[in-house]
């Protein structure tokens, strides 16, 4: 029951925050982003012909009123049409389970084989395996994430490399197709992010290694492995819940632009990064709001997360 | 392809990529032939092509029978039904409807009598448009205002598809998504990455006759075309287009065997896949695998000086207005061509003096060069002889979208003007984020320079010469918002005429206009190399109407790799038509 009032607290105490993101996004998009007119207009448009396309997109309503249709769509989770003529939320149904389902594999290995590497590093600290591992760690977060993707493609994909999987495309009608159009875009998404979360993990634990409470334990004999899981990886959760949970709502909603690019796969990231360059308002009023509903969603998991994995968190 | 359509409704069907899918979707009254260069015309849903009155104003077209649409839910029973007169004059007007945002009405605005006043009544379907009518169920009357020799060119774009009411009024916007047309194809799925479509199941029988469609043994026998003799296209159960925008990619997934035709070499694989530029000709390796085809596009690229900046172009002060002329000759004579050529495209583009491009008939391969022939000394002279110093030359805003190849461009260009004397600080230039906001401020008339590309609507010299033409000014085609009333005359009397030699004299006259008055800088056709798997039989095109040739695209039985895959043969070719 706690847990319920506290998570409908931090819901409506959201609101404020959702308004707020929507709004300085919506102002954006307005007075900086695109003009789609032009891109709509034909060859040798007339003056009438530009007012009636501005009229047809809603650019010659006054700001607020335009922003209080876009709540309205927020409200009722109808943000009309995207320019491609498909109803943005037939457009966000069908692209976003396309990039959760690529995106995935490789957020949840980069995780879990980035934390192991950072407990092994952490734990021979100084000796060659660290150095091998901080090193390895290195080189991913130096090497372009463009050079990464081709160098896959050409490497493991291409006729010239060793040919095992498709160069791009996307099909998830069955689990070894699945697999095949998966696996070098998340060996590629690896490859980069375990750099990143491989030095970020190693550098909480090393500093949880050198807390009084892990001296203490030492002093009084426990085994290092129970040391290791008791002392200082269950106080490492709190910082690695956040990191996590935090990459979610760019997970769920932003995808991977270049992956979905290079790839050739039809998920959210490439249809905003469209709808960005082309002004397309509908789908882009649609990308932030949902953006903004998720981290507050997730920002109240987390705080139950926290309440979880430590007893001394309490809820207010 | 290396761009993805935004959407696949004719109403705006603007680009090569929509019409990409749009003509193979939708049907067309006229289409062009497949293989004959220069392009020419041909009926495709109309029996023949048009009696017209001895005034040139009226038009009557056969439409042929027993053609329908493909069976789709908007259709009573689901059965597509047959497609009639009426359904052209639909889709005319929805390009007259401003709830479409169409792009299409610019080509028979003023032209097609009543649609500027149906629409101004409110574009309500259920009424008649006086220039529209239909005769019989297939019988078709357009009545123009006055003559238009380029009404049955604008007939074969994909504006002008026929587009079923029943579909429009169920899916609305939806049918940017879903098209319902009689083309060849029909949709199977489409998003950012690619289109997949299907043959049309009852798309009529019409055996290709390679004579009619322009074929030529000596150049084209090689792409095995004479195998599809006698057949009825589409040859292929199934089309899927992947729209890749990395030429890494698309040069991975086409050498693997996944894409059978590749439209744009990236410049970094030229030394590793050219044997030879001029001709165009593959080193050994690419040559036992690939076809190859380098075409001239149907356009050009070109910079034209806006003459609304008093800096260069009109000026009260007739005295300076002399000096501007020679400013901007001058600019025009330190422009590299040959450099920009070299730099950008492989060298091998076309560079000609003026605005027809070599892709239109009425081009003259005869015009003196001077105008895309790089002279230092005599810019330096033409400038130092009019008064022009360091001092006293006006900044040049170069306006570019954002991009590593945009500012190389840029930076070139400053270079050249360098060489004739400008100080590096009056070359300057200016960004926009995207294709829409430069758009914008050409159409707005804010940028001094307007950098572009056209793409030939019709092969018809006045589809450029209209970029000149004054009453065309901003927000029109004519970017460099010149008037000159010689030039405006001339396009006046020969929009009117059917072509002729008289006529081409005529436009010739024009050309010369624009170079005499130092206009623009122009201009360059790029030269496309088409490269495609030898288990393909095709000779691909992307000009003027996209994929028109998409139908008689086949594949060899004996088809390895990935091609056979990507479009699956419906019928194997028999061995005697040389498959």
């Amino acid at each position: 029951m706690e847990i319920l009032q506290y998570a409908l607290r931090k819901l409506i105490g959201g609101l404020p925050l959702i308004i707020g993101v929507t709004l300085v996004s919506f102002a954006l998009m307005v007075y900086f982003g695109p003009d789609q007119t032009y891109l709509l207009l034909g060859k040798n448009p007339t003056p009438e012909q530009i007012l009636e396309v501005r009229q047809q997109l809603g650019y010659d309503q006054p700001f607020l009123q335009r922003y209080l249709g876009f709540l309205r769509e927020i409200v009722t989770l109808d943000f009309g049409t995207a320019s491609t003529g498909e109803r943005v939320t037939e457009l966000l149904a069908k692209t976003i389970p396309v990039s959760l389902i690529l995106i995935l594999p490789g957020f949840i290995l980069g995780h879990v084989v980035g934390l192991l590497l950072a407990l092994a590093a952490a734990y021979w600290r100084g000796r060659w395996l660290d150095k091998l591992i901080m090193a390895v760690a290195v080189t991913g977060m130096s090497v372009s994430f463009l050079i990464v993707i081709i160098g896959f493609q050409i490497v493991l994909s291409s006729s010239d490399g060793l040919d095992l999987f498709p160069v791009r495309g996307w099909n998830a009608s069955s689990l070894a197709s699945y697999l095949s159009y998966v696996t070098v875009p998340t060996l590629a998404t690896m490859f980069v992010a375990l750099g990143y979360e491989t030095r970020f993990y190693r550098s909480i634990i090393v500093e949880e290694m050198s807390r009084d409470h892990v001296r203490t334990a030492r002093a009084f004999g426990l085994p290092e492995s129970r040391i290791f899981f008791r002392n200082i990886l269950k106080n490492c959760l709190i910082p690695i819940i956040t990191r996590i949970m935090f990459s979610i709502p760019q997970v769920a909603i932003g995808g991977a632009l270049l992956i979905e690019s290079y790839f050739g796969i039809p998920g959210i990231g490439k249809a905003t990064y469209e709808a960005i360059i082309t002004g397309d308002q509908p789908v882009l009023k649609a990308v932030v709001s949902l953006t903004a509903i998720l981290f507050v969603l997730v920002v109240v998991l987390t705080d139950i997360l926290y309440r979880a994995v430590d007893p001394r968190v309490t809820l207010k | 392809m290396d761009q993805a359509p935004t959407t696949l409704d004719p109403v705006q069907g603007s680009n090569i990529y929509a019409n990409f899918v749009i003509v193979n979707a939708y049907d067309t009254l006229y289409s062009y032939k497949y293989l004959a260069r220069p392009y020419q015309l041909k009926p495709n849903l109309a029996e023949d092509f048009p009696t017209i009155s001895p005034d040139g104003l009226v038009y009557t077209f056969r439409l042929k029978k027993g053609v329908y649409f493909i069976d789709d839910p908007s259709f009573a029973g689901g059965h597509g039904r047959e497609v009639v007169a009426e359904d052209f004059i639909y889709s005319i007007k929805r390009q007259f409807d401003p709830r479409n945002q169409p792009q299409g009405a610019w080509l028979w605005q003023g032209r097609i009598a009543g649609l500027e006043e149906w629409k101004a009544a409110g574009s309500d379907y259920d009424q008649p448009v006086s220039g529209l009518r239909a005769i019989d169920s297939h019988t078709l009357e357009i009545r123009l205002t006055r003559p238009y020799p380029q009404l049955v060119s604008t007939l074969a774009q994909g504006y002008a598809a026929l587009v079923p009411r029943e579909a429009v009024e169920k899916y609305g916007k939806g049918l940017g998504v879903r098209p319902v047309g009689s083309g060849p194809f029909r949709l199977v799925s489409y998003d950012t990455a690619r289109v997949v479509m299907e043959r049309n199941p009852n798309f009529r029988q019409e055996p290709v006759n390679l004579a009619d469609e322009g074929y030529d043994p000596a150049t084209q026998a090689f792409s095995g075309v004479e195998a599809i003799q006698g057949r009825s296209p589409p040859f292929v159960d199934r089309l899927e287009i992947n729209f890749i925008n990395e030429p890494s990619a698309s040069w991975t997934s086409f050498t693997k065997g996944d894409e059978i035709q590749y439209t744009v070499l990236p410049i970094e694989q030229v030394e590793r896949v050219l044997a030879g530029k001029q001709p165009v000709t593959l080193r050994p390796e690419y040559a036992d695998k690939y076809h190859l085809y380098a075409g001239l596009e149907a356009g050009f690229i070109f910079t034209a000086f806006n003459m609304d900046f008093p800096d260069f172009g009109y000026n009260p002060d007739p005295e300076r207005e002399r000096r501007n002329k020679a400013l901007r000759c001058a600019i025009i004579k330190g422009y590299d061509w040959q450099g920009r050529n070299e730099s950008w495209y492989n060298g091998i583009g076309q560079i000609f003096p003026g605005i027809i491009v070599p892709a239109s008939p009425e081009f003259d391969p005869d015009t003196p060069p001077a105008s895309v022939t790089r002279d230092v000394a005599g810019a330096r002279q033409l400038l130092r002889d009019n008064g022009w110093t360091p001092e006293n030359l006006p900044t040049l805003v170069y306006g570019t979208t954002s991009g590593t190849t945009e500012r190389l461009t840029f930076e070139q260009f400053r270079a050249w003007m360098r060489d004739i004397g400008f100080p590096r600080e009056k070359i300057v230039q200016k960004t926009y984020a995207n294709f829409g906001d430069i758009s914008r401020a050409w159409k707005r008339n804010q940028l001094p320079l307007v950098t572009k590309g056209w793409g030939l609507d019709y092969p018809d010299a006045e589809n450029t010469l209209q970029l000149f033409y004054g009453p065309n000014g901003s927000p029109g085609s004519n970017d460099a918002n010149w008037k000159n009333p010689e030039f405006d005359r001339l396009y006046a009397q020969t929009s009117v005429m059917q072509p002729s030699e008289e006529r081409t004299r005529l436009y010739r006259q024009m050309n010369q206009l624009v170079i005499d008055d130092c206009v623009a800088i122009t201009g360059l056709s790029r030269t496309r190399i088409y490269l495609w798997h030898k288990d393909v039989i095709a000779v691909p095109d992307r000009e003027i109407l996209g994929g028109f040739w998409l139908k008689y695209a086949d594949v060899l039985p004996a088809g390895t790799g990935a091609a056979a895959s990507r479009v699956a043969p419906r019928a194997a070719p028999q061995p005697e038509q040389g498959a």
